[in-house]
């Protein structure tokens, strides 16, 4: 089939063009590029049928929109309506589209034959060459000056609307509470040290930096220390009777300093700071907890917030994190370690922020690497659950943790954990029970308070997951066979001493 | 250098600093010094967000002139010549700069330096100093590259526009008949980029992924110039798409090429003659070839031509 118009999209309008003769083949020769170069004869080739500019920077902007994402927008239905002549048997139509997926829209809207292949990139490319003269319409510059203002309107549209909204607060709020934590700990060491010349004593028995400003807020002048105070210290050690009586003692024994009162003053304006800031970084954390939780619910049971939250931050998104191989999550900020290792060929690092978790720190020494991949297996399937789930959900994630927990278990003591297929079927079928009120608990005993919640399940999003579940499954069925060997080798290794 | 500042470009200092004596002496003396700063962000991105050093990224540059109004100041001692490439130029004072005419006279982009000259005529022009330890391109013209192939009234399609510092330099070198298209695939760094561009109307900003030209070609016309400093392993494969889209035939690429990016495991040679090959293959010529010492580590400035026009014999 030859194509027999070309349609091309400026930023001032459609053009569509008819072909009127050129080679099928051979477009990289010389000769033909040179004929595609030459006005006069590119002309020859190509006429201008019509033209539709947009009418104004909206109508400009929505018809970008829809071209970058190979969407027919209406204007340009109506427009290939109007010019292009109908396909009949003697003169078949096809119309060349520089890109496929707009070819394929078009295709589908119109049914209207479209092509994409060489030709018509070459085509386009002398289009795009000549635009400014073949274009009668526009003046000299007037191109240029549609796709300024073109160009900026929709770069401000894409910084506008940005899909990682929410996973933008939970990055920022998680390198405040980082910044946070390391502040927090630099003022306290500093109320430490001023509060210590004139009460040295009160650093070895509190140690927790909250609890240290607020008693140095509370107590000011040792000496006017008495037992009427015993209450309200209690209060801030945790009710911890021996701890405040010990305090007390301490202040009538202490060999700190005389302060003076305006130096007092000073030391309790900045306990104030110490403690607000304190209480801050608690209300941050509920916040970044409460929107993990929105967010990437099953990450955040799997993992913890923290934990689940500095993954998103070092990948740039949940959706990038999703994307990511679960080799890549298992060494996630551990890329120092990981290229070094890479060059000197020496062993790649096991872990890298998921160490935090506490699941790793459980695990035996030589386990560690073991529980990490698993671990990792699991981030990985959670993030892409979270991202592309639309009823959230914390089933999976707690689910998955306890399949870690029982791997931890497996490694311990050997007690066989299940398999993965089960674990996941019998989440959706708890899924699909919980959406029909009719709880079923032949498995998963260890949650039964959230059953009750309602979860609405939609059949679309179980097909997805079940996809998503085959791949969980090889992933870890691979995972159950590796291990068994190494078991079979340990047995044997026991075996032959 | 608040938070909002331009990141700079992270790199290098980022490793060392660290956490010297972080904690010096917990219990005892706690006084202790505090080692290195933080020095920018290091990651395997670029662009940090709001890398700590900012201004001076690569630092050494021009640095321990102790800041204040630094050497190239007082019109008088300031000769601007032009360089042999058209469009950039050189300030000769006390130590020789590269400038660039400023496009806004009377604005700094990212924080640079100024130099205002005065003509013959009592008319004054205003030059931007061009920090070579931030911009790739002004690395490879001290360097000593045979053509930028960027020049007035040129069109420059610039993939990996980042902030707007170069392109900025960039848009200056054009001029206003020229045309600057920066593609930037960063949210964060685009909106510096796209306030940048509100002031320079020859910078037509695209916040887009470079990989998928398609999805701007209503924004983009035909070409002179590919510059590309996208640091990607595919960035061969990206640069192609772009020319086979946007450049003319006989068009030029000039792209800088960070090994590291590529492939950290194999020496950087080894990768630049790889990326080259590639290029050849989607009939790039290859032109010249110059490594960003002392500016960059492991980088390469590779110049090419696409589509040659056919020699005549």
């Amino acid at each position: 089939m030859t194509t027999t118009h070309i349609l091309f999209e400026t930023a001032s309008g459609y053009a569509l063009f008819e072909r009127v003769q050129s080679e099928e083949i051979g477009q990289k020769l010389d000769e033909v590029q040179a004929r595609i170069l030459d006005l006069g004869k590119f002309g020859k080739m190509l006429k201008l049928k019509s033209f539709m500019p947009f009418k104004n920077a909206v109508h400009a902007l929505e018809n970008q929109n829809d071209v970058s994402e190979g969407v027919c927008n209406e204007s340009l239905k109506a427009f290939l309506e109007m010019n292009l002549p109908k396909s009949s048997k003697k003169a078949k139509v096809c119309l060349g589209v520089d890109e496929k997926n707009l070819a394929g829209s078009i295709k589908q809207e119109l049914s209207i034959d479209c092509a994409s292949d060489e030709l018509v990139h070459e085509l386009v490319r002398g289009l795009r060459f000549h635009s400014e003269k073949l274009l009668a319409q526009l003046k000299e510059g007037d191109l240029e000056k549609a796709q300024l203002g073109l160009g900026h309107s929709y770069s401000r549209a894409k910084v506008k609307f940005n899909v990682h909204r929410s996973d933008n607060m939970i990055i920022q709020a998680i390198a405040l509470i980082d910044q946070l934590d390391k502040d927090i700990n630099t003022f306290s060491m500093r109320i430490r040290e001023w509060y210590g010349w004139h009460f040295p004593e009160l650093v070895k028995i509190v140690n927790d930096n909250g609890q240290y400003a607020r008693l140095a807020k509370l107590i000011k002048n040792k000496s006017q220390l008495t037992e009427e105070h015993l209450p309200a210290m209690e209060e801030i050690v945790d009710q911890d009777a021996g701890k405040a009586k010990q305090i007390l003692d301490a202040a009538r024994s202490s060999m700190g300093t005389d302060i003076s009162e305006i130096d007092m003053i000073n030391i309790q304006s900045f306990a104030d700071r110490v403690i607000s800031l304190t209480d801050y970084r608690k209300r941050l954390h509920g916040y970044l907890q409460s929107r993990m939780n929105q967010v990437a619910p099953n990450l955040a049971a799997l993992i913890g917030e923290m934990v689940g939250a500095r993954l998103i931050s070092h990948a740039g998104s949940l959706t990038n994190l999703s994307k990511y191989p679960a080799s890549t999550v298992q060494i996630l900020g551990a890329e120092k370690a990981l290229f070094r290792a890479l060059k000197t060929r020496g062993n790649t690092p096991k872990y890298g922020l998921i160490y935090h978790s506490s699941f790793i720190g459980k695990a035996g020494q030589k386990n560690k690497g073991r529980i990490s991949r698993f671990l990792a297996n699991k981030c990985s399937i959670a993030s892409r659950i979270d991202c592309f789930t639309e009823t959230p959900t914390t089933r999976f994630g707690e689910a998955m943790r306890k399949q870690v927990e029982d791997r931890l278990a497996f490694y311990e003591t050997g007690a066989p954990p299940s398999k993965n297929i089960d674990v996941m079927q019998s989440v959706i079928n708890e899924l699909r029970d919980a959406d029909e009120d009719t709880p079923m608990a032949d498995v998963e005993s260890e949650k039964p308070s959230k059953s009750d919640k309602k979860e609405k399940k939609e059949k679309k999003e179980k097909k997805k997951e079940k996809k998503e579940k085959k791949e969980e499954d090889e992933d870890t069925a691979m995972d159950v066979d590796v291990s068994e060997k190494k078991d079979k080798k340990k047995k044997k290794k026991k075996s032959s001493k | 250098m608040g938070f909002g500042d331009r990141g700079g470009r992270g790199g290098r200092g980022g490793r060392g600093g660290g956490r010297g004596g972080a904690r010096g002496g917990a219990r005892g003396g706690f006084g202790g010094g505090r080692g290195g700063g933080r020095g920018g962000f290091g990651g395997v991105q670029k662009r940090g967000g709001f890398g700590g050093a900012g201004g001076r990224g690569r630092g050494g540059a021009r640095g321990g002139r102790g800041g204040a109004r630094g050497g190239a100041r007082g019109g008088a001692k300031v000769i601007v010549e032009p360089h042999r490439h058209a469009g950039v130029f050189v300030a000769r004072g006390k130590e020789d700069l590269l400038v660039t005419k400023n496009l806004v006279p009377g604005e700094s982009v990212y924080g640079e330096k100024r130099i205002s000259v005065e003509g013959g005529d009592g008319t004054k022009t205003e030059y931007r100093v061009w920090n070579p330890f931030r911009s790739k391109l002004a690395a490879g013209i001290l360097g000593g590259v045979d053509h930028i192939h960027i020049g007035p009234g040129k069109r420059v399609l610039y993939l990996g526009g980042a902030s707007g510092t170069t392109v900025s330099h960039v848009a200056d070198v054009v001029g206003p008949e020229g045309l600057v298209y920066a593609v930037e695939f960063s949210h964060r760094s685009g909106r510096d980029l796209i306030n940048m561009a509100k002031k320079r109307t020859n910078v037509i900003p695209i916040i887009e992924d470079a990989r998928h030209p398609h999805k701007y070609r209503m924004l983009v016309g035909m070409v002179d110039v590919i510059f590309a400093d996208v640091a990607q392993p595919d960035q061969a494969r990206i640069i192609a798409l772009n020319a086979h889209n946007f450049l003319k035939n006989g068009g030029h690429i000039v792209i800088s090429i960070k090994a590291n990016c590529i492939d950290s495991t194999v020496e950087a040679a080894k990768v630049f003659a790889s990326e080259v090959k590639k290029l050849q293959q989607e009939k790039i010529k290859p032109q010249e070839q110059l490594t960003l010492e002392p500016y960059e580590r492991d980088h390469a400035l590779v110049v090419g031509v696409y589509r040659p026009p056919p020699k005549k014999n």
